[in-house]
């Protein structure tokens, strides 16, 4: 993932890749002055200070940074085709040199940017400390922040069985901090049944622009890949950030244990040594069909475990509205 | 199947641990919250069934483990048809051997060890008991099958100090098994076989057929020792020095001569004199001791050898006691010339350390009233006064001796009248061999007055002339007789006094006793017996010997030599204590006055560790051929070998239970279930 990333920035026009690829590496060396841990993270109340705080600090760190034209920065000519917006037309380049070109900012994208949260009751779980709909939490809120600070709208939608909040995506000021309000509030609820609820959200999100899935994603991989597929058959850049905490990857247990369904509160005996192996390797497939269906439908797809700093999802986020 | 160990079967309880813990520990698995059990779903699980099955079978590998771990103590084996049903009906007696060579190079010790071994090897339900033997026997613990009484008597056991007979202490096991109905009876016996243990007067006797003998040998070859055989001494000494020779006889039990042997003579804990002395193998050597000077009554006397490898048996213990001499009385008819005791005064004051002082009175000058003085009177062919006589009658019964002798001025009648009241003997008409003689060939050597004469024979030399005929009391006893029968010295006792009649002269008027040297010991022995208080310089281990009471008839208190009390206060009809010599060295006798000693030492003998034959020695007891008995020691060893390699299935158990707790816990840990869900 964070190879495809890489590769994608070098080939922007200003090709600042190289010291992005340095900047990424660093999480795997010594990132704790980097990046903030979700530990330390959880023990910010404000959702808001959190976003500034992860955003901030990660974007002082990329230097010559590629998106730093993303405001209303020119960007670049390209010949007027015709469709496109007579408003971005070069009138004084036509009045010189009588040829149609386009002028491109980059800032006035103007996208949409909305946040779709799985708020089910398996996202309550956690090992670590942080259950997956905090880091869910906080990831949804620094890249809220991201985007208002790109001059994007942002929109939530968080849901269970039903969509439990809907805020609109919107641009002005102030709106972020109904976000921030909207989404601190946000619980563990009840079931739910993702695929649907991802349908009913390509449905209600009328104008295209990048939507974030923020789930666990414990559904079957076909109708979830349909449903994504929906997403994107509307216009949409999706990008998937698929949050898992580090026991449901690696499945930890040393004893027998009597696991229950946190939605279902179905009950089941387990030994670990025994089912271990069966539950990794099913759980490998899942994330790979999930994977393999996300790259066929050009969605990108990130595994995120709760122990995992938020950066890897910025770059991704960055990655994808760098393509807007 | 048989247990050597089956007080080890109540370990069994141990089993009853893994099903407490199965039954307490049996915790719910912890409920824990997940996202999702649809992967978990996915994986095919055991079920709870299969899981309590494999509990089970953990539960079950874990009793078996404890059981096998169990039988591996209890030490179980195998034997076949009626051979198995005999062994439990095994009826073992152990002969410990607890004489005092056992005390040589820790053999003691090793006996113990060998014993206890042989206890740990019975046979569930045999029967066993436990007799130790030195010169007699004692039975420890009757036939029993508690182990465990059997090893606390083995484990009380001290070496003893006695001697060794083989005979004797078979007699005894042989006599444990009468009314045992057990099928095969077997007598253990525990000893370093020394060859003066078995006793040839017993050679003859053999073991029921129905009894097996087997044999643990703790004796070695080539054990030199050396010993005292015996120390004579005369116990009773009149003066201050000892004139007579003290003897010590060393033997040198080896096959090579010992040179440098020291051989010291101690009084009351002080060095008198020490000898080096050279005794060739197997040989005696006598070391005599003169001269030196003893205390006013009793002196504690030890002769040590040095020398030797076994120190146990270098002591020989005796006493010598130096009193005040005694008086004697000589009464004899009034006469003008040589006094007729002339023969009896030289005799009896003749010589050092002499016992007697003589008086010689006639039957007018004798005082009836100052008899009492005397400790021995000889009438010397008197005719004694009717007074006189009761007075002497009255002597004896206080315990006086009385010598009488009959010759030519004695009337029969008289005599008979005036000590009528003696039990002693009629005296009738005189004889008088014209030109021939007689002489006292018949007579009793065992008896004290003619111990002496026992080698020598020569009383007989003396030639009689004339004597009185008698006719000797019932109650008395004739201890001489002449060559025509006729009794020559008759004893009786009357009261707490004896009485000798010789029915000849003292002097040479009947006979020419006087003249042959036979006859001074012949008189001196007459009258030390009867006035000389019987003294022993010592006494044997494993005996009783009597010490006197004190005067108001208070025995006294006895400390045996290792100091301890002795409590038992049985006593002769006479008011003497009987006191059973169980160890070497010097008892004290505490009187209300003074203190004496008596000394005990050990059998000799048995310082001869020169081995048997024991091959011989059970073929001779069992009645079998030599050949068949090695035959049949060796068939013994087989079977103890095969025993040996029945009884190796605990080594089989205790892999067998080392498998099983190591097969659990590796399916334990696989499983992880050991201690979940029921």
């Amino acid at each position: 993932m964070f190879k495809s990333l890489f590769s994608r920035f070098r080939e922007t026009p200003e090709g600042g890749g190289t010291e992005r690829a340095s900047a990424a590496a660093a999480p795997q060396a010594g990132g704790t002055q980097r990046f903030l841990s979700p530990d330390v993270l959880s023990r910010i109340t404000s959702l808001e200070l959190l976003a500034r705080t992860v955003v901030e600090g990660f974007i002082s760190g990329l230097h010559r940074s590629p998106f730093t034209g993303f405001s209303t920065e020119f960007a670049e000519y390209r010949q007027y085709m015709p469709g496109d917006d007579l408003r971005y037309l070069d009138w004084k380049l036509l009045g010189r040199t009588d040829r149609y070109y386009i002028k491109k900012y980059r800032a006035d994208t103007n996208a949409q940017c909305h946040i779709l949260l799985d708020a089910s009751a398996s996202m309550r779980y956690t090992t670590t400390g942080i259950t997956k709909l905090q880091y869910a939490q906080f990831l949804g809120s620094a890249l809220a922040y991201l985007a208002n600070k790109q001059q994007d709208a942002v929109g939530l939608i968080a849901f269970d069985q039903e969509v439990r909040t809907h805020v609109p995506a919107l641009s002005r000021s102030g709106h972020m901090r109904t976000i921030f309000g909207r989404l601190g509030q946000i619980e563990a609820g009840n079931e739910t049944n993702l695929s649907k609820m991802l349908h009913q959200a390509a449905e209600r999100i009328t104008r295209r622009g990048i939507i974030v899935v923020l789930s666990d994603f414990y559904d079957e991989p076909e109708p979830l890949i349909n449903a994504l597929q929906h997403l994107r058959f509307k216009g949409n850049d999706v990008i998937v950030f698929q949050v898992l905490d580090r026991n449901e990857v690696d499945f930890e247990f040393t004893e027998p244990v009597l696991l229950e369904d946190a939605e279902t509160e179905e009950q089941i005996h387990v030994l670990p040594d025994i089912l271990g192996d069966g539950y990794r390797s099913t759980m490998q497939e899942h994330i790979t069909q999930l994977r393999d269906g996300c790259a066929r439908n050009k969605i990108d797809y990130e595994l995120l475990t709760t122990d995992k700093p938020l950066d890897h999802a910025l770059f991704s986020f960055l990655a994808k509205r760098a393509r807007q | 199947m048989s247990f050597l160990n089956p007080l080890f079967l109540l370990g069994l309880g141990a089993i009853a641990a893994p099903i407490i813990v199965h039954l307490v520990r049996r915790t719910k698995a912890p409920r824990v919250e997940f996202p999702s059990l649809m992967f978990v779903r996915r994986v095919p699980q055991r079920t709870i069934r299969r899981r309590q099955f494999t509990n089970l079978l953990l539960l079950l590998m874990r009793c078996l483990a404890f059981l096998l771990l169990v039988l591996a103590f209890v030490r179980p084996y195998f034997g076949s048809g009626q051979a198995n049903d005999a062994e439990k009906e095994r009826a073992t007696v152990i002969l410990f051997d607890d004489s005092f060579s056992l005390r040589f190079n820790n053999r003691f010790d090793q006996a113990k060890k060998r014993a206890a071994t042989l206890l740990d090897e019975m046979r569930s339900g045999e029967r066993a008991a436990l007799v130790t033997f030195g010169q007699g026997f004692e039975v420890q613990t009757r036939l029993t099958a508690d182990r465990g009484q059997l090893k606390s008597s083995l484990e009380r056991l001290q070496p003893g100090a006695g001697g060794t007979d083989y005979a004797q202490a078979l007699r005894a096991a042989e006599g444990l098994f009468k009314d045992v109905g057990a099928r095969e009876k077997r007598i253990v016996l525990i000893s370093d076989f020394q060859a003066i243990g078995r006793n040839q007067a017993e050679a003859s006797y053999r073991l029921s057929r129905d009894i097996k003998l087997a044999t643990i040998d703790l004796g070695e070859e080539n054990t030199p020792n050396l010993a005292i055989a015996d120390v004579s001494l005369q116990p009773l000494i009149y003066q201050a020095k000892y004139a007579d020779k003290l003897s010590a006889r060393i033997v040198n039990y080896s096959d090579e001569a010992r040179t440098g042997v020291r051989v010291e003579l101690q009084l009351n804990d002080h060095m008198v004199e020490k000898r080096e002395i050279k005794i060739d193998p197997r040989e005696a050597t006598t070391v005599e001791f003169t001269g030196f000077n003893l205390n006013e009554g009793v002196n504690r006397g030890v002769i040590v050898v040095e020398g030797d490898n076994f120190p146990y048996d270098n002591k020989f213990n005796f006493t010598l006691r130096r009193v005040q001499q005694m008086k004697a009385l000589a009464i004899e008819t009034a006469g003008r010339g040589r006094s007729e005791s002339f023969y009896l005064r030289s005799a009896l004051t003749t010589g050092e350390n002499l016992p007697f002082t003589l008086d010689v009175k006639t039957t007018g000058t004798a005082n009836p009233n100052e008899l009492a003085q005397y400790r021995v009177i000889l009438i010397n062919d008197a005719a004694v006064p009717p007074a006189l006589a009761q007075s002497l009658i009255k002597f004896v019964e206080g315990g006086g001796g009385l010598i009488l002798s009959a010759g030519p001025h004695t009337e029969s009648a008289a005599f008979n009248q005036a000590f009528q009241p003696l039990p002693l003997a009629k005296l009738e008409e005189p004889v008088q061999l014209r030109g021939e003689s007689v002489s006292m060939s018949d007579i009793k050597t065992d008896h004290p007055v003619f111990e002496v004469f026992r080698q020598s024979g020569r009383l007989s030399a003396a030639h009689v002339f004339g004597y009185h005929r008698a006719t000797p009391n019932e109650k008395a006893a004739v201890i001489a007789r002449y060559d025509d029968g006729s009794p020559a010295l008759i004893e009786a006792t009357h009261g707490s006094g004896k009485v000798l009649l010789f029915t000849s002269t003292f002097d040479s008027s009947w006979n020419d006793l006087p003249l042959t040297p036979t006859y001074l010991p012949f008189v001196r022995q007459m009258a030390r017996h009867l006035g000389e208080r019987r003294e022993r310089a010592w006494n044997p281990q494993g005996q009783v010997f009597t010490v006197a009471a004190a005067t108001d008839g208070t025995p006294p208190a006895v400390d045996a030599p290792s100091g301890e009390r002795i409590t038992e206060r049985k006593q002769t009809p006479s008011g003497e204590l009987i006191i059973n010599a169980r160890e070497p060295g010097f008892y004290r006798l505490r009187y209300p006055d003074a203190s004496d000693f008596a000394a005990v030492n050990l059998d000799s003998r048995e310082s001869d560790l020169t081995r048997l034959n024991v091959e011989e020695f059970v073929a001779g007891v069992t009645g079998a051929d030599p050949k068949a008995a090695a035959a049949n020691a060796a068939q013994e060893k087989l079977n103890s070998e095969e025993l040996e390699a029945r009884e190796r299935w605990w080594l089989w158990l205790l892999l067998g239970a080392l498998f099983l707790f190591v097969a659990e816990a590796v399916l334990a840990r696989r499983m992880k279930m050991a201690k979940v869900i029921g």
